[in-house]
């Protein structure tokens, strides 16, 4: 029989929110995805379900309270936090801290990244399924969490910066028990590293899903393992070489691919570095200068002028601006760019052509770290009709 | 091939420095989209990044302050673009054609000081600022917003 009509169905695009609460979901953030079929056509990142203000916050305490405020802006990765806000004041005082303090600083700095790092893998095997494994790298995390507990008095909040040094400084027999933690837990993350590169399963949900072209990334202004996994070489830490940086080896990982497999797998190397970082300061932590000084005899108002510091935290740059007047005991301008602020709301422009299972795998594979990005704000592309929108055209600022 | 601050001089009416060691280029608010567009003429869209747009009021000069902190990749090093804008008519023209990083940035600041971003159509109230504040019409991070 001929066809004599054809009956044209129209295609509807089905609004799916994705969050605020989700299994898929370990932050609270809404992906509002609108799918074609299981396509996602266009997604918008809505986010203000844990604002607190505290940039406003900051402007209203003085700049020592500011420091366990600035510590709970984020808590997997307060150290790096407080080191960055610590050293935008030192620039401003022109205050240098001792070299013990230095090592002591990039040691606990180097741990957070290395639990930070091993929670994301984590989470990422949990969101594809893979539930064992999540389980198994959460149990070797916590070597690394007793490790950082040893070294700062606590677990995740450690408080450990102050200006001009650390809170508390590390005998012999600390130094060997971290050591012996960081020995045990080098095999697992090296075994680790191998399930992600030979399991089947991961493989296939993480290859080619979310790829990254190097001029996206920077036009964009992704920032930290989600850059060097599109080879683009930037690292505050061989950049800066603030504190103890400069005397100490380590690589800079980089990789070509661009997806999210290759993000992960940065974020593995970047743990063996981090792991031997933290080696090579047990070993060589140097033995003059004190590193805990006497805050008593700090300055409480601060000379005027201003001060940017910048800081690799787990997730990328992170950027402290701190602005003195000269005459008040408080800061006059306080600005955090956190690198999940600059992964999260700059790339709603990945998810576009991947199917809806995809989703959760990219915005993991981001490592988002919500409560950093909002003290801030959200984006939303307010279109209600349908639309396709292309990489192109998001690069060239016509949506 | 010239350098950034060759580029950036031709366009800068002086230079300060931002502690330590980043050089500010103050520039006029109507050269910021020649600035930007003159970096990726320059150097190419993947020799640097736009890191962070700063905002600050500064009611006793009736001015607010923009700094945008660009990082350049190969050199490793950050320069500071910044300009003044009038505190009664904080308007300044968009970048997010010629850079969409500076998204996040826009909005932020739009959302906090009320700086209008000319020709960004996603500025919009109420993404961080609480619905009461919203509909007071309070910008929190401006000095006389009483928050």
């Amino acid at each position: 029989m001929a066809i004599t009509k054809i009956v044209e169905v129209p295609l509807v695009i089905a609004e799916i929110p994705i969050g605020p609460q989700h299994p898929a979901l370990h932050e609270p953030v809404m992906l509002k995805v609108y799918a074609d079929g299981e396509e996602v056509v266009k997604v918008e990142v809505n986010t203000g379900y844990n604002h607190r203000g505290i940039e406003k916050l900051c402007e209203k305490n003085t700049y020592y309270k500011d420091l366990f405020i600035i510590g709970r802006v984020c808590g997997i990765c307060n150290t790096v936090h407080t080191n960055c806000y610590v050293r935008a004041l030192e620039y401003l005082l022109g205050l240098e801290p001792s070299p013990r303090a230095k090592y002591l600083r990039v040691l606990a700095m180097e741990l957070e990244r290395v639990h930070s790092h091993m929670l994301v893998n984590a989470t990422m095997a949990e969101v594809i399924g893979f539930e064992s494994l999540f389980m198994q790298i959460m149990l070797d995390r916590e070597k690394v969490m007793k490790a950082k507990e040893i070294l700062t008095g606590a677990r995740v909040m450690a408080d450990y910066m102050i200006v001009g040094g650390v809170r508390r400084d590390i005998d012999d027999a600390k130094k060997e028990r971290i050591k012996d933690l960081l020995l045990k837990l080098r095999p697992r993350v090296e075994y680790y590293k191998k399930v992600f590169e030979e399991d089947e399963t991961i493989v296939k949900r993480l290859v080619n899903v979310g790829r990254l072209k190097p001029v996206d990334v920077t036009l964009h202004s992704l920032v930290g393992p989600i850059a060097r996994a599109s080879d683009i070489r930037t690292d505050v830490r061989a950049e800066d070489k603030y504190d103890a940086y400069g005397e100490i080896p380590f690589n800079v990982v980089t990789r070509k691919e661009g997806d999210s497999w290759a993000r992960m797998m940065v974020r593995w190397d970047e743990v063996l570095e981090s792991i031997n970082i933290s080696l090579y300061i047990l070993d060589h932590l140097p033995s003059d200068g004190n590193a805990v000084p006497d805050e008593k005899r700090l300055p409480r108002i601060f000379p005027a002028g201003d001060s940017y510091a910048r800081a690799e935290a787990p997730r990328g740059e992170l950027t402290y601006y701190v602005m003195s007047d000269g005459k008040s005991m408080n800061p006059y301008r306080v600005k955090i760019r956190t690198p999940s602020f600059n992964n999260i709301i700059n790339s709603a422009f990945m998810y576009i052509g991947h199917s809806l299972a995809d989703v959760p795998v990219i915005l993991t594979s981001l490592d988002p770290c919500i409560s950093c990005m909002e003290r801030v704000t959200v984006v939303d592309l307010k279109n209600n009709t349908r639309y396709r929108v292309t990489v192109r055209e998001l690069a060239s600022g016509k949506v | 091939m010239s350098t950034k601050a060759e580029v950036l001089s031709k366009l800068a009416i002086r230079t300060e420095v931002v502690k330590p060691k980043r050089i500010v280029f103050v520039i006029r608010p109507e050269d910021l989209r020649k600035v930007f567009e003159e970096l990726i003429k320059t150097f190419g869209p993947e020799s640097f990044y736009l890191s962070t747009i700063v905002g600050v009021d500064l009611p006793a000069e009736n001015k607010m302050r923009l700094d945008y902190y660009v990082h350049f990749i190969p050199e490793g090093e950050t320069v500071v673009i910044r300009t003044f804008i009038d505190r009664s008519n904080p308007v300044i023209d968009s970048i997010i054609d010629i850079v969409p990083g500076a998204l996040a940035g826009e909005c932020e600041t739009f959302d906090l000081l009320g700086i209008v971003f000319r020709g960004n159509p996603y500025l919009k109230r109420g993404f961080f600022v609480p619905v009461d504040l919203v509909q007071k019409g309070i910008h929190p991070l401006r000095k006389d917003s009483g928050v």
